[in-house]
């Protein structure tokens, strides 16, 4: 009997625990999600009421309306229109350097993986390797000769220069985590296309590539997550022409609407969240095969 | 018999083109954009560390190893590595401890694992800048979410101005680092406990090895490899951090927050000092290509173990 009750206790301590841990987990992501998402929702005076609610009183779509049409509803001195209304072009800009980064990305080193993992010639291992010690240089150092050469191709303040970048900078990483998956697709089925007939590129296109989609969707999904998020190129390369740096600098504004850029804030993080929830499988295995094994 | 004969060797000469040049027309665009963008900017960078950098004249004088003698005997540069070393321990132990942590609770079986996994991605899927953003919303002096906690909770009597205190600074930038890290740590470290095989349990239990002992030796052991690689993506972090702590104090208040990264923005974009943006920069390359190399020994030693 008491041996019994020992092992109910010992159930029970353990279930709470774990309760417990997940209450922290549950507070410790969502707490910071969820003022967020209060605070687009509240108008300016509640944002700064002590204690706070915690529950916006009179929750309203003012600083949504403001960020999505980009005018307030209240016309003040300056006219209608604010600040808020570059939200939307930036998201479509994201919304097109994010999309060829990842066509790109994966055109480009979908190739060299292949090539990589199929063909041992006499450079593969030393430009492999080279490609792989790109991923921990500081980005931050290559700043100022990058804007140079993209200042005489005179690409400097365009979204191509984005791409061109986010695609080269994502490259490794896209060409390590291919290579895994093109190493353990079978060579056999590849071998007997190519002897009824199919050309190389034929063979990949037909029977490699299908196979593969795990890690090409994978590896995709990552370069939008990346492309979508970077902000540093983006600040020095172009005039905030994407999402990220024009957060910034709606924050460094003298004064600055807390409430709408919370509302922009949640409208702008809602596609990646959207991607990596809904890839969520597909992510995580991409990310613990391109970490671990790289 | 005559056609099959000659679809075999054209075949074979098809084989024989493929073997000789498919291989470099699969790697050239990626090795050319490659050297284009990373590699000669790479060594641009290291030749300007060398130079005077006259923006106004456009004059680019070589002086040697002036601007690294500079460097290192000024005293804001050893600020800034005294700082890092600061921030980066915190991006490595809170993430690195936390990951585990919440990784071994969501290799549990419980009502809400799966809500807690999807949840765990979401630090991880959020760009940096949001992120500081984020945590600015945590920290504000006036209308901060921490605040407003502890005054609801009757801790405490007003707002504290956390941003306008220097060690409060640097522990909350960090802080916000460490947030996504945590996501990204517990995902790897989930990943690899979910590899563990049942029957190592199952087997240390009839031997009698208690809990603590079944954590160490098998738990611990199976996802060292992975352990390793959370550390040193985490030290990386910690020196290559910008965005969030850009957003958040600018590295500020004073020099509080100002890390190798943030000296190495205002040498370059704020002072206009090329050839000393490009010395700091290469230091901090030299840092992270220290750590890049151990994480490359380990990863091919733990490769050979398997193979």
């Amino acid at each position: 009997m008491p041996a019994n009750f020992g092992v109910l206790g010992a159930a029970i301590a353990r279930k709470t625990a774990t309760y417990f841990a997940f209450f922290c987990l549950l507070f410790w992501v969502g707490f910071p999600v969820y003022y967020m998402l209060i605070t687009s929702f509240m108008d300016s005076p509640e944002l700064g009421v002590k204690p706070p609610h915690w529950i916006p009183q009179e929750p309203t779509i003012e600083n949504y309306r403001e960020v999505v049409i980009g005018e307030t509803g209240q016309r003040g001195s300056y006219g209608s229109t604010t600040e808020f209304s570059r939200m939307m072009p930036a998201l479509l800009n994201s919304t097109f350097v994010s999309v060829a980064v990842v066509l790109s990305n994966l055109l480009i080193g979908g190739m060299a993986a292949y090539g990589f993992s199929r063909f041992d010639f006499r450079l593969s291992r030393f430009a492999y390797l080279g490609i792989l010690m790109t991923r921990v240089l500081p980005a931050l150092s290559l700043i100022v000769p990058l804007f140079i050469i993209l200042r005489k191709l005179k690409l400097i303040n365009t979204l191509w220069a984005l791409i061109f970048t986010y695609t080269i900078f994502i490259l490794p990483l896209t060409i390590w985590i291919l290579r895994e998956y093109f190493d353990t697709l079978a060579r056999d089925i590849e071998e007997m296309a190519l002897i009824d007939g199919a050309t190389r590129l034929q063979a990949f296109r037909m029977v490699v590539a299908p196979l593969a989609v795990p890690g090409l969707i994978a590896v995709g999904v990552m370069s939008f997550m990346e492309a979508w998020s970077e902000f540093f190129f983006a600040l020095t390369l172009t005039n905030s022409l994407t999402y990220p740096p024009l957060l910034m600098s709606f924050r460094n504004l003298a004064q600055v609407n807390w409430n709408a850029l919370a509302a922009a804030t949640t409208v702008g993080v809602l596609p990646p969240v959207i991607v990596a929830f809904v890839f969520q499988r597909y992510l995580v295995r991409g990310l613990s095969e391109g970490a671990v094994k790289g | 018999m005559a056609a099959v004969q000659a679809r075999k060797t054209s075949a074979q000469e098809r084989k024989h083109w493929d073997r000789k040049w498919i291989p470099y027309v699969l790697l050239a665009p990626a090795i050319i954009t490659i050297v284009v963008v990373i590699l000669s900017p790479l060594v641009t960078t290291i030749y300007y560390s060398f130079s005077n950098i006259d923006l106004i004249r456009d004059r680019t004088t070589f002086i040697g190893f002036d601007n690294y003698v500079e460097l290192f005997s000024s005293r804001l540069f050893w600020k800034a590595v005294e700082i890092n070393l600061k921030f980066a321990a915190i991006v490595v132990v809170v993430p690195t401890l936390m990951g585990l942590f919440f990784a071994l609770l969501l290799v549990e079986e419980f009502v809400g694992r799966g809500i807690g996994r999807t949840l765990l991605i979401l630090p991880w899927a959020l760009p940096w800048i949001v992120i500081g953003l984020l945590w600015n919303w945590v920290v504000h002096s006036q209308f901060g979410a921490l605040n407003g906690l502890l005054y609801s909770l009757g801790l405490i009597e007003k707002y504290i101005p956390f941003m306008a205190d220097e060690n409060w600074a640097l522990f909350f930038t960090a802080m916000a680092s460490a947030w996504r890290q945590t996501s990204f740590s517990a995902i790897l470290l989930l990943a690899a406990l979910q590899t563990i095989p049942e029957d190592l349990y199952d087997a240390a239990k009839v031997d009698g090895a208690g809990m603590r002992a079944r954590f160490r030796f098998i738990t611990i052991a199976w996802i060292r490899p992975t352990l390793t690689i959370v550390l040193l993506y985490n030290i990386v972090l910690g020196f290559l951090q910008f965005d969030a702590v850009w957003v958040m104090t600018q590295g500020g208040p004073g020099d509080a927050t100002m890390l190798i990264s943030v000296l190495l923005y205002r040498y370059s974009f704020i002072n206009f000092d090329l050839g000393m943006g490009a010395a700091v920069s290469n230091v901090l390359g030299l840092i992270t290509m220290g750590v890049g190399l151990i994480f490359v020994r380990l990863t091919y030693r733990s490769q050979s173990t398997y193979s």
